[in-house]
């Protein structure tokens, strides 16, 4: 667990703060006004992807994520070696997939000029954060490997 | 054959050590990719599709909001409060203190939704307490990671918020309600061993000298915790907010209670608080959008169908399957943690709830007593690992206690197998 702050901190931070925002921002005006403006659904679900993207890097960068330690932390240490850079290796890889995966479906959103059904935004506006995002979450699972292998 | 290869692939990465999330993914993409094996991209395009829609959902806007609540009563002093005000209301002696544990673990769980959380702030001020009056700090652990386990009964729950999600027909509401008389009654019986096996030995007894805090004064300090799953409850009752509103209240109510109240909180605390919130959050909705890739396989490929027909042609009947069920989830459970369980196995078990015709709230609450026994079942068990480092003892020393409290935890499970009204009968009352 590193107390050092990097960039996904702050922007998994920020998105978490905005979300409260918005919503009490909701509460508050549908008391005082009786009017609700329904059209943060959509930008609490875009931070609310934002916030999951870059909270799951973070996580990354701390190997945080939840596995089942059971064969990772028993048997030889050579064992324990491979499984962990195998570990590390396979993840780097799938994210790297995801974020492929992610740039096409936003590339398709693009060309065919898709629009958000709230407030008729292009759609992509608010996914090519995901394979952004995925990139970083690939990067951070890399440096972890990264020191792995330096490890011996 | 792609069903066999989809959770070989599944088992051997999560068994070796690769993150649940992305063991899910590759399970998922591969499946799809194999099945697809002539259409274009391998028919691909689902993987993203499922994955951004898994997470992309507004009501999923609540999970993070009450991992934050959690966060913040953790933190706002609100506990200390409440358990001076309680031992100020039943005295001191053996086998008090446990008891002030649980019924103020299950006060808590009527604000945060999360179990880990609540051990930690209910351990923070109990353990050091118990091992003053006596108590061997193996058995304070197992009490107080016990407890705990009732948060995610007791609404708020992320629990349900996760079950809502992922299983159509059970809205949030109605689940809190459900988990409402099975998690006081699981708090109950938790109270009953523990007290019995505190009085045996003479657990506590050196406390019996100390004065007992005067009931005012203490009534004054904790009101500002004790009105807080009023609030948060009582204003979704009343329509005032829905469960995403409700948590975001909280938030606010608790930093306004931890930072000018109490005076737990500073401002410089702010920025680790939503941190820890949002890294917690985001580890369990990234299991969620990965889940939702291996679930669309589960669901397009048929990969449930023989076990459904296997559990229909067993004869066993409707209680037997779901005893069965607990029975396999509780030995997964070993391994895996509770949300993990309900995203993997959801898919696979909506089926065979189908054919039975169970009603989806009462399923959901039976799979959250379960994965709440499993909270402090060893040795996979988060509650009881938070509350092991906090007494400082190793998990294993826990056993000799914990045993009875699992127990008496099944057994009210099963009451609630045998007597579905006992979940069901509260949010039919309500209107939900």
């Amino acid at each position: 667990m590193s107390p050092r702050r990097t960039p996904e901190d702050w922007i998994a931070v920020l998105a978490m703060a905005l979300l409260c925002l918005i919503t009490f921002g909701n509460v508050l005006v549908r008391y005082f006004t009786d009017r609700s403006f329904a059209w943060t659904e959509e930008i609490s679900v875009f931070l609310l992807v934002v916030m999951t993207l870059a909270g799951a890097a973070a996580a990354a960068a701390r190997d945080n994520h939840v596995r089942i330690e059971y064969f990772l932390t028993g048997g030889s240490a050579a064992r324990r070696r491979f499984l962990a850079v195998a570990g590390a290796l396979v993840s780097t890889l799938f994210f790297l997939f995801l974020a492929g995966l992610t740039a096409d479906m936003v590339w398709d959103e693009f060309r065919y000029q898709e629009t958000s059904s709230g407030l008729g935004l292009p759609r992509w506006w608010y996914t090519v954060w995901v394979p952004a995002l995925s990139l970083v979450i690939a990067f951070r699972a890399a440096v972890v490997l990264g020191h792995m292998l330096k490890r011996t | 054959m792609i069903g066999a290869l989809l959770f070989t692939v599944f088992v051997v990465l999560m068994l070796a050590g690769v993150p649940i999330g992305v063991a899910l993914g590759i399970g998922g993409a591969l499946a799809i990719g194999v099945a697809n094996a002539d259409a274009q991209l391998l028919g691909l395009f689902a993987v993203p599709q499922n994955f951004y829609a898994s997470i992309a959902k507004y009501p999923l806007l609540a999970l993070p909001m009450f991992v934050l609540v959690g966060s913040i009563f953790d933190r706002s002093g609100v506990a200390q409060r409440m358990v001076i005000f309680a031992v100020a209301v039943v005295g001191r002696g053996p086998g008090m203190l446990p008891l002030v544990a649980i019924t103020v673990a299950m006060v808590l769980g009527g604000i945060s939704g999360s179990g880990p959380a609540n051990a930690a702030a209910v351990g923070g001020v109990m353990i050091a307490a118990m091992s003053r009056a006596g108590y061997p700090a193996a058995f304070s652990a197992s009490v107080i990671g016990a407890a705990a386990a009732t948060d995610i009964l007791i609404p708020p729950s992320i629990a349900f918020i996760v079950y809502s999600v992922m299983v159509p027909g059970a809205s949030v509401p109605a689940l809190f309600a459900a988990g409402m008389i099975p998690g006081v009654l699981a708090g109950l019986a938790l109270i009953v061993p523990s007290v019995w096996i505190s009085r045996k030995h003479g657990f506590g007894a050196g406390e019996t000298g100390l004065p007992r805090p005067p009931f005012w004064r203490s009534l004054k300090d904790a009101i500002w915790g004790l009105v807080a799953p009023i609030l948060i409850l009582g204003g979704m009752r009343l329509g005032w907010f829905t469960p995403t509103e409700a948590a975001v209240v909280a938030v606010f109510y608790g930093l306004f209670v931890g930072m000018v109240i109490h005076r737990t909180v500073k401002f410089r605390d702010l920025f680790d608080i939503f941190r820890e919130a949002a890294e917690l959050s985001a580890v369990i909705m990234l299991i969620l959008g990965l889940a939702g890739i291996f679930a669309y396989s589960v669901n397009t490929l048929g990969i449930a169908d023989p076990i459904v027909k296997f559990i229909a042609a067993s004869g066993l009947g409707s209680i037997g399957a779901i005893v069965l069920i607990v029975v396999i989830l509780m030995f997964v459970g070993m391994f895996l943690d509770g949300v993990s369980i309900f995203m993997i196995f959801l898919p696979l078990l909506m089926p065979v709830a189908k054919i039975f015709d169970w009603d989806p709230v009462w399923f959901g609450v039976i799979l959250t007593m379960k994965i709440a026994v499993g909270q402090f079942t060893p040795p996979m068990a988060v509650n009881l690992m938070v509350a092991c480092k906090m007494a400082g003892v190793p998990m294993e020393s826990t056993i000799r206690w914990v045993g009875w409290l699992i127990v008496s935890f099944l057994a009210v499970t099963f009451l609630v197998i045998l007597f579905p009204e006992l979940a069901l009968w509260l949010p039919r009352e309500l209107g939900y």
